[in-house]
Order: structure tokens, then C-alpha cells, then sequence
């Protein structure tokens, strides 16, 4: 038996080796474990517009900002704890994003790592600004320091940290000494690389965040708004330098505009709110009555063919081809199926088409080939920095000319129409004639300014009203900016101006098809929320999340005094 | 080697002495009763001892035995044990019946290792081809439903193919693999559930692996249900293991020389049952018309007569629209005109031959299945040979070959308010004034319909555009070789290898509601291979005394590789050509590769005493690749034990004439999935045309841990009245800790899962097979058997800081709650459980926290089957019962929202909804001098159906109902031609039967008249149960079977 030994105990040995090496295979061949810091940015550029447009918070927040109506939930300020871009914030962009700024930050590739930081401040300011109190100093550690439930962080507290980020992002892009052995190129899908525009932005962003807080905080906020104001060159300050993400057709890949999905939704539901309509239109009797916006065919795509069109199933709201149901509705026909009639967004805020006036095919209204969707993410454009700049000399933060510099927004914002369609959307299948400079913008203008001048007591509101027009398809901005100055004023079916015994008239001959529209009963059970109730799930993940807001209405963010 | 072994092994051996002094010589005939023939292979021992040995070929014996012994028992799979006294002559012939569960037979139990059931410590449950072949099924997951106790089998779709999910005491786990291991032929068989689009917004009713299986092909299955009786598999015996033996495995002289059975069914299968429906009121709301869903509208005979021609129909069909009108009136057959009659043919034939040393057999199939609708179709082929030999020095050899193949053909599913191209969109509530004799396309083949575009796709054009193919091989090779090293020990050692590839296409044609109305081709490719490796030491001393020993150790090795490429082309190019080459947009979606191994050493050893007591010690050692080095070994035990109470105690009582007690306990490892301790980075679709990565959303543990199951098991076997009623109880408890789950994190983690250990899982239950035999007379028998199956599943624990975690659409999992408990919003109520009624509306409001609205989990399940024979006769029929499990479905909500059901036609009143008023921002009660108000809005019908209410556009729990359902399963009557008319003939036996398969069912929780099956689910053999999404209704069948042996 013993000599036996010195073939078994070699064969035991033999077998143990072999088997350890056979159970070594726990890796996965086809998944890296590093990447290169340009083939992050590309995602995260990406990823940051993805949870901002229509595709995330810009779909709730264009219903809440009534320029778009719909039946499902955010009517009627309907949103429960839904997740609509936190879990894109918090898992698609800031890991990444934090990996971003580790390994540029190793490598000593700077300028990734600034971009990095300055994508990583707006990327909190919104989640501040939505959400209130949100995780900021527990998250991203649950592999490092196994952090499963991050505390939630004050919104006050969590400010000045994203100042300081950006200025280390624009120390760190600016610095000189840093070996930048990479450095952004085409991965940087917002300025290719441009590194003079990610300091512009950096500022605007930081001038952007000051504002925010002018009402609790003004003296504070003050000299450094002006420190950054002292020279236009600090900010944004050409169409080109605007903070965009574009998009593209679909092409290779669908890298369309995701407010461009309802061209090709199998039921469409987001209808062009008939209070922005009529403010459009210069049936609002409170502002710019009898003016009608130039931007209107840009804005807007109305599918129905002819004013005289009848219609198939009865509408709610008709006048003449424009069609749409109103915020709150409880009217029997909010419900009826306007696939092919309703009136959709148009080829400036999604790339959709411009309206020609011939409406779409009666059997399935407007198709994918309309338009190109590629209409860009308008983050912060250079007319949001001029409307910044009026309301800040309006209210006197910043000395100057409040009614030039609006004028100069104005102006810009409609030269900002052809330069989206010309440079992004490029459309194929119709020629769109230039708005900026044509008779009708320069008249629009003009009767605009007249109503600045004539209403002294009202020039806030046009300003705000002005940047809403404005910043139409982009609307997470127009809900801060709605909550901070209380402008625009919106529809509230609860007022008694608004809707006298709760029904609130269309057109009375709007629809041809009518002898005379009935008034359309409407309520919101919900007050207007001050923040977004915090996504159910995190709160049932979390021990150390708050209690979910009752009364999201009486939840203010912390610049809200 | 064989000393290696040997002394590797010595602790077993310590105790054997010498081998018995034999002095008589005992010889005989087996046959069976039935037919007369001999029997082959049956197992024949000395009365309480383990001294025995098999017939021969021609059904002959000849055993030596000790003068001492008194009686001989015979055993044999699918018969009844048989007991005969030895008597002078020293021959004894016995006649065998045919009978299943019964308490001396040998049964198959871990790595095919025959054990006699008295001396099985956990409860093993047994299907025979019988019970599963010529019923009308071609599934053998849903031909077993109702026969076994503790097994829990629910269907998904009544579409051909698709998969079927059984769950054999409880889900002991969160995310991952619930099923049992099934293992054919001894090699696991990938049961793999192939989704290549999410059922929630499209996808077909896929199918699983096992829909490979030929019912006709299985000798015999074996259902180990405990752990303990499964431990010896390891890993993944914590879910149970189904051993299913073919025919082809399992090669065995034959009674004859050569023997042929074929077998041949033909069945109709039509939808079980249809909404009632409301046939006074057609499209529109609030009693005005429109071309809108909901049948809302004017009544019709009343002032309305003529609509406008549908938009979409008179824009594609003017000359059908002379003057742009149809008639408002009802079409009250449109739901039922949609469906025709299906079919399923089956053939199969099975040649078994071979003599004293060899034998061969050869098993061929096929099945064509035709749904209720077109392009619904399921096609299966399978051929196997199998052969075994003893060679010359001994070596006894064995393998078999098998392949099948099956093509699914179908349609799309899923929730349609998501955007899914459902066949069944509408297809159950359509309005009531569509007329669907009209044209489904357009001139150019796009799909039209009633409502306005887009809704929905035309049920007829999708079911005849919208196609999923999936094409299934599987290839099997088995080997095994055994050596009687000595008398009592038998070395052997066994190889198999399962391939198994799967090819899908899924199309969606151009004009569709999916795909942007482009078009879009899917194709999957998945790939399985699995090798299975066992080196198994058997061995049977002989021991001197009352004690008897039997003992086995084996090396285990497993390895899984899967591959899988998924690719996906958008925007055909030329209309009707689904090739990706056809497409303008193409992606790759998916390109992946895992491989895994285990290696596992194991031992197991069983004391008898006396023949009535018995322990058996197990123990096993997994190493596994998928868990960290420092964790990848564990080692786990199990021990049962065994009292066949009236033979120890001598009762022979008339009424009691055997009892026998059993108690396992056990613990089982599992390990994890490949590649689950480091996150990786995945690549991103480029984005305007540039590349780019991103960390997965999934963290991960680095140092995980391996799972525990432990399961504590009794169980008691009864039989009263010379076995005229049989009672198997078992009690079990099951613990599983340790759980390896991607939980859902909160995102602020900067991840949205985490695999990590986080929690348990307890089931605990009964099952209970009782069958009693009231009438047992030489011209008639009846026999009634009972299975009950009943299962409380609890969350146990879950990670310090995570309340609960999602499991997907409405599913939870919680600590204190069954695993995938519904949660999701409800109707706000006052303190004391009053509905706060919104006053503007006098509709609900739903409340700001959602809380638990169901179970999907069924409270129990009871099948009962009687069976009478009648000369040749055979009837028997299948009840079954589930009790309680919530089913979450669109199809019923829709049938109430959509204001086409019957019940909804009642419409001439208004309604108040029982409540107080309640202010929708704060949900408290609308006080007026500090009392609650009573609602006294009216509403419509309309309102109660589609608004904040009670169906569509209410709260979630509107959309749960009680899944409650008695049903007449399965019927048959069948009759074997005399043998004195088949004399002359060539056939040895002839037999005919007519079935019915699902003819009758009753849901008494479901709203009136809706007929809504609820054991309908979306999710196939997934996780998420109790979820319909827009499905296929179920089917019912008759059949007409043959079978001729010649």
C-alpha cells in the first residue's frame, strides 16, 4: 500500500492543480473592465440630455408648463413617485460620469475630467431643483465604502458644492500644466473639444445656479453674479456657443429628438396645450393680445387639411385646424381618438415638420418620414443667457438696459429657430422659408416692445413670458423659472377668471363642424407641486430616505423663500 | 484503480465480514398479468434482505438462497410488488399487475441509482407514459397538471408551444431559476426560457426547452421533490429534479423479441371559452357616437341608423362606401368569427428489440399543432436510438442518441396600452358595431381598422403579418459503462452531452403599430451546451445479520456554455422580404458568451435493519467556477430515515397492512450565475455615428457566498384494506438562505442592482396523494386518486435598509410577505375603510402610497382523478381545483372598459359609489361640522368602467381578481380490443380512446360573464406570475387516439 503512494499522492496533486485551473474562467471574455475616457464622455453627454428632453423630465414638466396637454398622468398635475430621470441621473450619467473623472484625473487628461465636472454640477442642480433634498454625498459608493442607502442631502447644502465643482472643472480645463495625453475631440458631442465654450458654459451654468437662488439668498448671490457678468465673454454669448445636444435622423442609428416619437406613435396623446395656443395666437386677454407670434408654423404642426374639415369623432377643442383637448379636461370627448387630426409639435422644438399648411393624411395623419427629428436639446441656448440678463436688470441685481436686453432675447430667439432648422434638423422633404428678419418677426417685435413699454407694471412677466415662448421643447428650466418669478401666468381650471363655475369656452366657432363649441367642464384635484414627489422605488429601497411627500405643493425647493 | 477506490472507500467496507453460505436454489417465471407475457428485468429478492436478482430476457429467474428464507418479493417499475412464500418445490412463478404508485417498488433516485420506495426517506412523486401520452397534450409539463401532489404547474398561453412553468415546493428563489433540474436520460436538460422581446411591449408566447420532449418518448419520470431526496444532484436540486427515462435510455430486453407500438391521436382544439358580450350599444361615449375603442356609444335601433364610414376604410375603399356611410347596427359575431377550429396530429412509433444480452430501440414522432387562429402552429419531430450490452469480460455498455427539432410559429402579445402589437390588442372586446367581414388591409397590405389609427393592429393582419419562428435542435448523446468490480460493488461511469440551439425570427411587418409602422426583423440565435460527467462507485455488500448496507461515491463534473447573438433590422427596404439584408437600420442588440463548470464529490450510504428501518447519510462537496476562489468549495449534508412501522411492530391487520414512517432533513448549495462579481462596461448603440461604453447599471459583491437550502421533511405512507386506499402524506419546511439576488437598489447607489447575499426564503407545506379504490371486482374497477398541493411561501429576510425589492410589474419581494406579493395603487379609503370619492367627479382618488393588492401564489391546488375499468373499458376522468392566487389582467379590465362586456350594458340608471367626500391633495375625508359627507354624485356606466374607477383608468387593484378555478382537466374514455378479435391479426394488442382535454371550467371570482381563464399568464415560465398582458386565451380539445403493439 505505502509504495502505492508515490503514484496516488502525484495523482491527487494533478487533479487538484487541473481542476483549480478548469474553475479559473470567471471572467467575461467579451466585456471590458476599463475603458478609454473619450468613449465615456460620449455616453454621458448623451445620457445627460436623455433624462432632461421628452423621452425624460421635459415630458412632464411641458405638461405642467401648459404648452402640452395630454390625458395621462402629469394632467392635472397628476405625478406620483414615477422615476422619470432620476434613475437615468443617478445610474446612467453620475457613475460614469465619476468614472470619467477618476481615470482622467490618473491619466492626467484634465480636460475630460473638467468636462467631467461641470456635467457632474448641472447634472445635481437639476436633481436639486426637481426634487428638493436629494443623495449627493453617499452616492456612487456602494462598491468602494458598500453604501446601500445614501442619505439624502439639503438642497442648500448641495449648492455650493456644485459651485465649487465648477470651478475646479473650469481649473482643471484651463490647466496649463496638465499632460493631456487625450484630449476631447469628436467623442465631445456638444462643442467637439472646444475648450473655450466648456468654460462659457461652465460660467453660464454657475451664472444660471446664482440666479436660482436671487430671492433667498440676493445679497450673497450678487457680486458673484456680477463678477461673472463683468464680461459677456465669460458666458454664453453666440448662437453657435449654445449648450446643446444634438441629435440626428434615423439613420444607421435612431438618434432622433425623442419629443419627435409622437410622428411615429402608434396612439398619439400630447397635444399643444390651447392656453399656449392662444398666448401664440392673441387670444389671451391678459398678454400680448392681438399679436400673433410668428414662430406659430415653426412651433406648431397642425395635421387637419382644411379649416372646414369636419372631423371624424367630436372634438374638444377646435380652431379651425388646430385641435387639442384642454389640461384637466373633464369633458366627454378628451378621450376620442385625434391620431391623424390633432395638432403636434412642429419642426423647431422636435424636428417635426413645418407647417406648410397641408396638413397629413387623413388615415394615419403625420409619419417618421415627416420629418427629421433631428432637432436638438436646447439645455441652455444664448437666448435663455439674454432673458437671464434682462430679469436680472429688471429686478436690479445687475445694472443695465432691462427693455434692450429683452429685445435682444427676442431677437435671438427667433434667429435661434432658423439656426436649429439650418444647422440641426436639416429637413428633406420641404423647404422652410427663414424667420428671423422677415416682415412678420420684425412686426411681431416691434408690437412686442409696445406692449413692454405700454404695460410698465407687467414687464417681469413679458420677460418670463418671452423665455417660456422661448424655451418651448425645453422645459425643466421654465419650471424653475415658472416657480421662482411666478411667470408665465398659467391656466388653473380652480380659477375663477380662468374658468368661470368650473368650464372653460373654446373658440365658439372654432369648429366648423359645430354650430358652436360647448364649454369644456375642468378641475385639478392637485394643487401646482413645488417639487416632484421622489421616485416610490428609491423610497422603498432606501431606509434613509424621507417620508414620500404628501402635498408636493407645499414642498419647496430651498431657493423658494 | 480498483484499489484506489477501494481504499478511498474503506470506511464502507470496514464492516463486512464474509457472504452468506447459500443452500437452495429457487427458480421461476415473471409474467404480467395483463397479458401473460414475461417480464424482463424484474427485481427478485429474499425477503427482507438485499439478496436478489433480476429476470431474464424470457422472464425467467434462478436465485440461491439461504434456508432460512421464507418468501421471495418481486419488483418491477410499473408494476406492483409482489410477496410469495416460498414452497417446497423450489419454484415459484408469479404473475405481476400492472399498477402505479404502490409501496414496494423500485424507484429511480439520484444519478439513476434504483432503491427500493420503503427505504426512501422523502417523498419521490411518479408519472408514467401512461398518464402523459394520448391526452390530448403535447406538453408533458401540462399533461402532469393535477396528477402529482406538490407540484405546482401553470400555463401561460393557449398558443401552440408555449412554455409552461412548474415549481415543485415553492420559489426558493428571488431573481433566478425556480424550476426544478430536469434531467433526461442523466444528463440535465436545459429548460431555458429563450425572451428575445420584452412580453410587456410585444414578444411572442416563447416557448422552453422541455417543449422538446415527446410525451410518447418517456418510459417514466420520477419527481424528487425534497431536497433530501435530491441532494446528491447538488446545486440545482434545491428547486427539485424531474428524471425523466426514455424510452431510448433505457434500452431493456424486451418481453418479446421485437415489439412495435405506434401510436396516433388526432385532436380539435378550439378557445375554452368566450366573453359574453353586450350586443345593444356600439362605439362612442357617454351614449354619443364615435369611431373610438369603447363601445360607450348610442344604442343601437334608435334614432342613429347610419354612421360615417370608418376613416382609414373609406380612404382604402371608396367604391365598398358609395355614400361614405355603414349601417349602425350590431355585429354580434364579430369576437367569435375570428377563430376557427384548430388541430393537433400526433404519430409515433417505438421499436424495441434485442435478446438475452443486447437490446435496441428505436423511437420516432411527430406532432403538427394548429391554433385557433392563423399562423398559430407548433411542429416537433423527434428521433432517438438507444442500445445496451454486456460484453463478454463483463462490461456492461449503454448509450443512446437522440435529436428533435420543432419550429414555433405565432403571434405578438403584451400590454397594449404600452405600445405592443397584441394579437389580442382587441381582439375579445372589439366594438360592437365593427363589421371584421371587411377587408383587414388596404390596397397596398397595410393594416386598417375601426378606430382611430394606430390603436391597435387589425387582429386578422397581424395575425397574419406579425410572425415569431422559432426553430429549436436538440441534440443528445449519452454513454455509460458499469463493471461489477465484485459481487457487491459496481464501478461505472457516464457521459452526456445536450446540445441545444434556438433560432428565432420575429417580424413585424410595415404598417404595424410597433416598429414605427417601418417594419422590424429580430433574430435570435441561443446556443446550450451542457456535459455531464459521473464517475459513480456503487456498491451492495452483503451483510451477515439483520443489517444491510448499501453505499455509493461519485466525482460529478458540469459544464454550461451558452452563446448567444441577437440582431435586429429596421425599416424594411422592399415590403415582404424579412431578411436583415432587407432592412435600412441594422443593430447588433446583443453578443454574448458564458461558460461555467462545477465539480462536485459526493457519497451517500444506507443502513437497513430488518428490511424496516433504514438511514441514509449524504454528503456532497460542490466546487464551483461562478463564485469568488475563497467561497467556490461547500459542502453539504443530508440524512433521512426511514420505519416501515407494521412490519417491525408484526401488525397484520386487515385494515392496516403497511405503514411506514419517514423523516429527511437536508441541506443544499447553490451557486451563482458566470460573471457575477465585477461589473463590467457594455457598449452603447453609437450615438451620430460615434462608439461609446458605459459601466453596467448592475454592482456586484465580490465576495458572495454560496446559497443554503435546508429542508426538514415527514412523511407517512398508509395503506388500509389490502391497499384499497393508499394515503402518502408529507409535511415539509424549507428554508433558503444566503439568496444570491440582483436586488434592486436604490438608484442613488449610483447602481440599479446589486448581486449580492441578501436574504430567505421559507416554504412550507403539505402534499397529499391518497387514492382509494372503492370497487375492485374481476370485471370492474374504480379508482379514485387525490393529489393536494398546498404551499405558504414567506420572505424571510432581506438586507439590513432594503424594505422590499421589485420583481418586475407589480411583483415584490418582503420580508413577512409571499415572494412576488402584488403591490401597487388603490383607491384612497378614511379610517375606516370608506371610499374618499373625489366631489368633482364623484369618481375615486387614488391614494399616494401604494400597498398590497394580491398573491399570485394559489392557497392550494387539489386534483382528483377517478378512473373506472369495465372489461376492456377504460373511464377516467381528471377535477381539479386551485384555490385563491391574484391574477393581474388587462384582457378582463379591458373587457369592462371598453364597455363591451355584458354586464357593462346595463346602462339605463346612474350610480353612486359608496363613499364619503375626500379632498384629493391631503386624502382625508371633506369634513362639514366635523362630519364625513356621503357621496351622492351620480355617475354613468361609462364612468364606472373608464374613469377614475373600477376598471380602465382605475386604480391597480381594480386589475387584480381572485384566480379561483374548478375544472374538468381531462376526460377519457378508452377501450382495448379483445384479444380473441385480434387473434388472426398481426397486432398484439389494440387500444382506442376517445379524450377531452379542458371541457369545462368555472372562475367564480372572475367578473360575470368575462369566461377570463386565470390560469393565463404573460410571462411563460418566468418569475412574474399572476400577470396577463393582452394574451391568448386558453384552449380546450377532443381527441380521438390509437394504439396497435405488434
Amino acid at each position: 500500500m505505502i509504495r502505492k503512494l508515490k503514484y496516488i499522492i502525484p495523482a491527487i496533486l494533478l487533479i487538484t492543480t487541473s481542476c483549480k485551473k478548469a474553475l479559473d474562467i470567471n471572467s467575461d471574455p467579451y466585456s471590458p473592465t476599463a475603458v478609454s475616457e473619450g468613449h465615456l464622455l460620449t455616453g454621458i453627454e448623451r445620457n445627460v440630455a436623455a433624462n432632461l428632453d421628452q423621452g425624460g423630465l421635459g415630458y412632464t414638466f411641458e405638461v405642467y408648463m401648459h404648452r402640452v396637454t395630454v390625458r395621462e398622468a402629469p394632467n392635472a398635475y397628476g405625478m406620483t413617485g414615477s422615476d422619470i430621470g432620476w434613475g437615468g441621473f443617478y445610474v446612467s450619467t453620475l457613475t460614469n460620469v465619476d468614472f470619467l473623472i477618476t481615470e482622467a484625473t490618473k491619466n492626467g487628461n484634465l480636460k475630460y475630467a473638467g468636462i467631467g465636472e461641470v456635467l457632474k454640477a448641472y447634472t445635481y442642480s437639476i436633481l436639486v431643483d426637481v426634487w428638493g433634498d436629494v443623495p449627493f454625498t453617499d452616492v456612487n459608493k456602494l462598491v468602494s465604502d458598500k453604501i446601500t442607502n445614501p442619505k439624502f442631502d439639503k438642497g442648500k447644502d448641495i449648492y455650493p458644492q456644485l459651485i465649487a465643482l465648477l470651478d475646479k472643472g473650469i481649473a482643471d480645463m484651463t490647466n496649463a500644466t496638465a499632460t493631456n495625453v487625450l484630449v476631447p475631440g469628436s467623442d465631445d458631442l456638444m462643442y467637439g473639444g472646444n475648450m473655450t465654450r466648456w468654460v462659457k458654459v461652465a460660467n453660464t451654468i454657475k451664472l444660471k445656479l446664482l440666479l436660482q437662488q436671487r430671492k433667498v439668498n440676493e445679497a450673497a448671490v450678487t457680486p458673484a453674479i456680477n463678477a461673472i457678468l463683468a464680461d459677456n465673454n465669460n458666458v454664453i454669448n453666440a448662437t453657435a456657443e449654445s449648450f446643446l445636444l444634438p441629435h440626428g435622423p434615423n439613420g444607421a442609428t435612431d438618434d432622433r429628438n425623442a419629443g419627435f416619437g409622437e410622428y411615429y406613435a402608434s396612439q398619439r396623446t400630447r397635444n399643444i396645450s390651447p392656453w399656449f395656443y392662444e398666448i401664440l395666437k392673441g387670444y389671451n386677454p391678459n398678454i400680448y393680445t392681438g399679436i400673433v407670434d410668428p414662430r406659430i408654423p415653426y412651433y406648431i404642426f397642425q395635421q387637419i387639411q382644411t379649416p372646414g374639415f369636419t372631423g371624424t369623432n367630436p372634438s374638444e377643442y377646435r380652431d379651425g385646424k388646430f385641435l387639442s383637448i384642454y389640461f384637466g379636461s373633464n369633458g366627454p370627448n378628451a378621450g376620442q381618438s385625434q391620431q391623424a387630426f390633432m395638432s403636434i409639435q412642429g419642426i423647431y422644438p422636435v424636428g417635426g415638420r413645418y407647417d406648410d399648411g397641408k396638413g397629413a393624411s387623413t388615415s394615419t395623419g403625420v409619419t417618421a418620414a415627416s420629418g427629421t427629428g433631428a432637432a436638438p436639446d436646447r439645455l441652455i441656448t444664448y437666448a435663455d443667457v439674454l432673458f437671464m440678463k434682462a430679469e436680472l436688470m429688471k429686478v436690479g441685481i445687475v445694472t443695465g438696459d432691462a427693455r434692450a436686453t429683452l429685445q435682444a432675447a427676442i431677437t435671438e430667439s427667433l434667429k435661434q429657430v432658423d439656426y436649429v432648422i439650418t444647422t440641426y434638423v436639416k429637413p428633406t422633404s420641404q423647404t422652410v422659408p427663414t424667420l428671423a428678419g422677415s416682415t412678420a418677426a420684425t412686426n411681431y417685435i416691434a408690437a412686442v416692445m409696445a406692449q413692454y413699454d405700454a404695460k410698465p407694471g407687467q414687464q417681469l412677466e413679458q420677460i418670463m413670458t418671452q423665455k417660456w415662448i422661448q424655451s418651448f421643447g425645453y422645459s425643466v428650466d421654465a419650471y424653475t423659472d415658472y416657480r421662482r418669478t411666478g411667470f408665465p401666468v398659467l391656466f388653473d381650471p380652480n380659477n375663477a377668471a380662468q374658468a368661470p363655475g368650473g368650464r372653460v369656452q373654446p373658440p365658439v366657432n372654432g369648429n366648423p363642424g359645430l354650430a358652436t363649441q360647448p364649454s369644456v367642464p375642468v378641475s385639478a384635484s392637485k394643487n401646482f407641486p413645488l417639487t416632484l414627489p421622489w421616485p416610490q422605488a428609491e423610497l422603498d429601497g432606501n431606509s434613509n430616505a424621507p417620508a414620500q411627500k404628501v402635498d408636493p405643493s407645499t414642498y419647496k425647493p430651498f431657493w423658494l423663500p | 484503480m480498483k484499489k484506489l477506490l477501494l481504499v478511498s472507500l474503506c470506511f464502507l467496507i470496514l464492516c463486512i465480514t464474509q457472504v452468506y453460505a447459500q443452500n437452495r436454489t429457487i427458480t421461476g417465471t415473471v409474467t404480467s398479468k395483463d397479458d401473460g407475457l414475461p417480464l424482463p428485468g424484474v427485481s427478485v429478492t429474499v425477503s427482507g434482505t438485499t439478496n436478489g436478482t433480476q429476470t431474464n430476457a424470457s422472464g425467467k429467474y434462478s436465485l440461491s438462497v439461504p434456508a432460512s428464507a421464507k418468501s421471495l418479493t418481486f419488483s418491477f417499475i410499473g408494476f406492483q410488488a409482489h410477496t410469495s412464500s416460498i414452497g417446497s418445490s423450489g419454484t415459484v412463478n408469479v404473475a405481476l399487475i400492472a399498477g402505479t404508485n404502490e409501496l414496494n417498488e423500485v424507484v429511480v433516485t439520484s444519478f439513476g441509482v434504483k432503491r427500493e420506495a420503503r427505504s426512501l426517506g422523502a417523498s419521490v412523486g411518479k408519472i408514467t407514459n401512461d398518464q402523459i401520452s394520448q391526452v390530448s397534450e403535447p406538453d408533458v409539463l401540462k399533461a402532469m397538471q393535477g396528477k402529482v401532489a406538490g407540484v405546482d404547474i401553470r400555463t401561460s398561453q393557449g398558443t401552440p408551444g408555449a412554455s409552461t412553468r412548474i415549481q415543485i415546493r415553492g420559489n426558493t428563489s428571488f431573481t433566478g431559476d425556480s424550476q426544478p433540474l430536469i434531467v433526461v436520460d442523466g444528463v440535465p436538460y436545459s429548460n431555458d426560457n429563450v425572451v428575445t422581446s420584452s412580453q410587456v411591449t410585444g414578444g411572442g408566447a416563447y416557448g422552453s426547452g422541455i417543449g422538446n420532449i415527446d410525451p410518447n418518448d418517456i418510459a417514466d419520470m420520477q419527481i424528487l421533490k425534497g431536497s433530501g431526496a435530491a441532494a446528491l444532484y447538488g446545486s440545482r436540486a434545491s428547486n427539485g429534479v424531474i428524471i425523466i427515462t426514455t424510452k431510448s435510455g433505457s434500452a431493456s430486453r424486451s418481453k418479446k423479441g421485437l415489439e412495435v407500438v405506434l401510436k396516433s391521436s388526432a385532436s380539435i382544439e378550439q378557445i375554452s371559452k368566450l366573453p359574453e358580450l353586450q350586443n345593444d350599444y356600439g362605439t362612442g361615449s357617454y351614449g354619443n357616437y364615435s369611431a373610438s375603442n369603447g363601445s360607450w356609444g348610442p344604442k343601437f335601433g334608435g334614432s342613429l341608423k347610419v354612421i360615417p364610414a370608418w376613416t382609414q376604410y373609406l380612404n382604402a375603399y371608396p367604391e365598398l362606401f358609395p355614400d361614405g356611410t355603414v349601417p349602425y347596427v350590431a355585429h354580434p359575431d364579430n369576437v367569435k368569427d375570428l377563430f376557427k377550429n384548430g388541430s393537433v396530429f400526433e404519430n409515433s412509433v417505438s421499436i424495441n428489440g434485442g435478446d438475452e444480452k443486447s437490446a435496441v430501440v428505436l423511437t420516432a414522432s411527430q406532432l403538427n399543432q394548429n391554433g385557433y387562429m392563423t399562423n398559430q402552429n407548433f411542429k416537433r419531430s423527434n428521433i432517438s436510438l438507444g442500445g445496451s450490452t454486456k460484453l463478454a469480460n463483463g462490461l456492461n455498455v449503454r448509450g443512446n442518441l437522440s435529436y428533435a427539432s420543432s419550429t414555433q410559429l405565432g403571434g405578438d402579445f403584451g400590454e397594449t396600452q404600452s405600445g405592443a402589437p397584441s394579437l389580442f390588442s382587441r381582439s375579445l372586446f372589439l366594438g360592437r358595431n365593427w363589421d371584421l367581414s371587411l377587408p383587414y388591409q388596404d390596397k397596398n397590405g397595410n393594416s386598417i381598422i375601426y378606430a382611430g389609427a394606430g390603436q391597435f393592429d387589425n387582429p386578422l393582419w397581424s395575425a397574419r403579418y406579425n410572425t415569431n419562428t422559432t426553430g429549436n435542435e436538440r441534440f443528445i448523446a449519452n454513454m455509460k459503462a458499469d463493471y461489477d468490480i465484485t459481487k457487491w460493488a459496481n464501478l461505472s461511469y457516464a457521459l452526456g452531452i445536450n446540445t441545444f440551439n434556438s433560432d428565432r425570427r420575429e417580424v413585424i411587418e410595415v404598417s404595424s403599430r410597433a416598429a414605427q409602422g417601418l417594419g422590424s426583423l429580430t433574430l435570435d440565435n441561443y446556443r446550450k451546451q451542457e456535459i455531464e460527467s459521473t464517475l459513480l462507485l456503487n456498491l451492495n455488500p452483503k451483510l451477515k445479520g439483520d443489517f444491510s448496507l448499501t453505499g455509493l461515491a461519485g466525482v460529478n463534473f458540469n459544464q454550461r456554455t451558452t452563446g448567444r447573438i441577437v440582431n435586429q433590422g429596421n425599416q424594411f427596404i422592399e415590403r415582404g422580404y424579412h431578411t436583415l439584408t432587407n432592412t435600412v437600420q441594422k443593430l447588433v442588440l446583443g453578443d454574448s458568451y458564458s461558460r461555467r463548470r462545477l465539480f462536485g464529490l459526493f457519497g451517500e450510504a444506507t443502513v437497513g435493519y430488518k428490511n424496516y428501518a433504514f438511514i441514509t447519510a449524504t454528503g456532497r462537496n460542490d466546487w464551483s467556477s461562478t463564485l469568488p476562489v475563497d467561497n467556490r468549495s461547500y459542502f453539504y449534508p443530508a440524512i433521512q430515515g426511514t420505519f416501515v412501522f407494521t412490519d417491525a411492530f408484526g401488525i397484520k391487520s386487515n385494515v392496516l397492512d403497511y405503514g411506514k414512517l419517514r423523516a429527511s432533513w437536508s441541506k443544499v448549495g447553490r451557486d451563482t450565475d458566470p460573471y457575477n462579481l465585477l461589473a463590467t462596461f457594455g457598449y452603447n448603440q453609437n450615438y451620430l455615428g460615434l462608439p461609446s461604453l458605459g459601466i453596467s447599471s448592475t454592482a456586484y459583491d465580490p465576495n458572495l457566498k454560496p446559497e443554503f437550502t435546508k429542508e426538514t421533511e415527514l412523511g407517512t405512507e398508509l395503506s388500509f384494506f389490502q391497499q384499497r386506499i393508499n394515503l402518502d402524506f408529507t409535511y415539509y419546511n424549507k428554508n433558503s438562505s444566503n439568496l444570491i439576488v440582483a436586488v434592486t437598489t436604490p438608484n442613488s447607489t449610483g447602481y440599479s442592482n446589486y448581486v449580492t447575499n441578501i436574504g430567505g426564503i421559507n416554504n412550507k407545506g403539505i402534499e397529499v396523494m391518497l387514492t382509494v379504490k372503492p370497487v375492485m371486482t374481476q370485471s370492474v374497477t374504480w379508482a379514485i386518486t387525490g393529489a393536494l398541493t398546498k404551499n405558504k411561501n414567506t420572505v424571510t429576510s432581506l438586507t439590513p435598509g432594503l424594505t422590499r425589492f421589485s420583481l418586475g410589474y407589480y411583483s415584490y419581494a418582503e420580508p413577512g410577505m409571499p415572494y412576488g406579493y402584488f403591490r401597487g395603487s388603490v383607491a384612497a379609503r378614511d379610517d375606516q375603510g370608506n371610499y374618499l370619492i373625489d366631489p368633482a367627479t364623484g369618481l375615486l382618488i387614488t391614494a399616494t402610497d401604494p400597498t398590497k393588492i394580491g398573491d399570485p401564489n394559489p392557497k392550494y391546488k387539489l386534483g382528483v382523478t377517478n378512473t373506472v375499468t369495465y372489461k376492456g373499458f377504460t373511464f377516467s376522468a381528471l377535477l381539479d381545483y386551485t384555490k385563491g392566487g391574484t391574477i393581474y389582467t388587462t384582457t378582463v379590465v379591458n373587457e369592462l372598459g371598453r364597455g363591451t362586456a355584458k354586464i357593462t350594458g346595463d346602462r339605463e340608471t346612474t350610480w353612486v359609489i359608496p363613499g364619503v367626500y375626500g379632498n384629493p391633495n391631503t386624502q382625508q375625508p371633506i369634513l362639514q361640522n366635523g362630519n364625513k359627507i356621503p357621496n351622492t354624485t351620480r355617475v354613468p356606466t361609462n364612468d364606472l368602467y373608464f374613469g377614475s374607477s373600477f376598471a380602465t383608468n382605475g386604480a391597480n387593484e381594480f386589475s387584480m381578481y381572485d384566480g379561483t378555478v374548478y375544472r374538468l382537466r381531462e376526460v377519457s374514455l378508452g377501450y382495448n380490443l379483445p384479444k380473441s378479435l385480434i387473434k388472426k391479426s398481426p397486432f398484439g394488442s389494440v387500444r382506442v380512446s376517445l379524450t377531452g382535454r379542458n371541457l369545462w371550467w368555472v372562475a367564480p371570482n372572475m367578473p360575470k360573464g368575462t369566461n377570463f381563464d386565470p390560469e393565463t399568464g404573460s410571462f411563460g415560465d418566468g418569475n412574474n406570475q399572476g400577470i396577463e398582458l393582452s394574451t391568448a386565451p386558453n384552449t380546450k380539445r377532443y381527441g380521438f387516439n390509437l394504439t396497435v403493439t405488434f
